[in-house]
């Protein structure tokens, strides 16, 4: 049963303005460009591999003094006049563990060269145990030397979230490259040579 | 309800808003006396995301690289040189702006602070105006035109009876 109609006239009040549609389009442009905005924005470092940007890269290389698992004191800066490559490592990290076979190719080809190869350098995160660091090596070779860092400063200074990651450095000291995730052996000296290059040419 | 009534509740409407304004700068600007560096690195940690795992502030996560940020904050609040956020813009640019948990005051980042301090201050005036409007139609008395429309479809209805 319905109400009777009444008529009231051509003078009746007009037509409240509906409100509700454009509050719901309005809700949902901001919903769609926040969805827009949250799918395409990364999450962190943990998205990137290979070359990334960093903060180092084209300035002086951060302060690394330290020692070695062998407790030789380490001073970066004193390695000024060699090409560089420091690898960040953990001894619990699956990546780490897997990069490891290239990097003793890498540093087998580097001593190859003699004075003019590049000098490979592990840096190890701040909580990582040195007795497993000892025997990893042990059993998977490479002589390099590997650096101590007790206080976590040197990941902080470089920027190092996840490892591993690989820096090189230039022989005035200069960060040149910066490479996120697993690397090969290839790839390492390609990077080494094709920044020789360019430091020959300048 | 008359005007007059209207204008008698304003005194507490104002003492509502003089004491929920007053309590709200208090809190704002209130000092609890100064830290100890224990305290300052907890609150600085707070403030920083960790950098690899989600949802997790370097305070709570036990990364490594974390765990490195700690000691690095520690360390350079043991110096007393930099201030809480010359620290934390340390930290953010040496891993990345995803690090930064609470957003900057300026520049676009300071959007985040105006645009619900804007749908605030909208809503509260919309709903102003929406209970005027309410008011307004609870208070309407009809008038004698009202009356004379209502009567006469009243009248027109009455030869069928009620409408089905």
């Amino acid at each position: 049963m319905s109400e009777p109609q009444v008529d009231l006239g051509d003078d009746s009040p007009a037509k409240p303005r509906r409100v509700a549609p454009f509050v719901v389009l309005g809700v949902l442009v901001v919903m769609i460009a926040l969805f827009v905005v949250l799918a395409g924005s990364s999450s962190g470092p943990k998205d990137e591999v290979g070359l990334i940007e960093s903060p180092l890269l084209g300035r002086a290389a951060p302060t690394v003094r330290s020692t070695t698992l062998d407790d030789t004191p380490f001073d970066l800066a004193r390695r000024k006049g060699s090409w560089v490559v420091v690898n960040f490592f953990n001894s619990t990290c699956a990546p780490c563990r897997a990069e490891h076979p290239e990097l003793v190719k890498f540093a087998e080809q580097q001593r190859s060269f003699g004075a003019d190869g590049a000098e490979l350098y592990t840096m190890l995160q701040i909580n990582d145990d040195i007795d497993r660091v000892k025997s990893f090596f042990l059993s998977r070779g490479g002589d390099w030397p590997i650096v101590r860092d007790d206080e976590g400063t040197v990941n902080v200074d470089f920027g190092v979230a996840l490892v591993p990651e690989t820096f090189i450095i230039d022989p005035d000291g200069v960060v040149v490259v910066r490479w996120a995730g697993q690397i090969d052996a290839e790839t390492l000296s390609r990077l080494v040579q094709q920044q020789r290059d360019l430091y020959e040419l300048s | 309800m008359s005007r007059t009534s209207a204008w008698k509740r304003w005194p507490g409407w104002l003492a509502l808003f003089l004491v929920v304004g007053g309590l709200l700068a208090y809190g704002a600007v209130k000092d609890s006396g100064p830290l100890t560096p224990e305290e300052r690195v907890e609150e600085i940690t707070k403030r920083i995301a960790c950098p690899v795992c989600d949802g997790e502030t370097v305070y709570e996560s036990a990364n490594p690289s974390s765990v490195a940020i700690r000691a690095e904050v520690k360390a350079q609040v043991a110096q007393a040189q930099n201030s809480d956020d010359e620290i934390v813009a340390f930290i953010v640019q040496q891993f990345g702006d995803q690090t930064q948990l609470v957003p900057n005051a300026t520049g676009f980042d300071s959007l985040v602070w105006i645009l619900p301090a804007m749908a605030l201050v909208c809503a509260a005036v919309g709903l102003f105006f929406a209970f005027r409007k309410w008011k307004h139609n609870v208070d309407a008395v009809p008038d004698d035109d009202d009356r004379a429309r209502v009567a006469e479809a009243m009248a027109a209805e009455e030869p069928d009876g009620v409408e089905s």
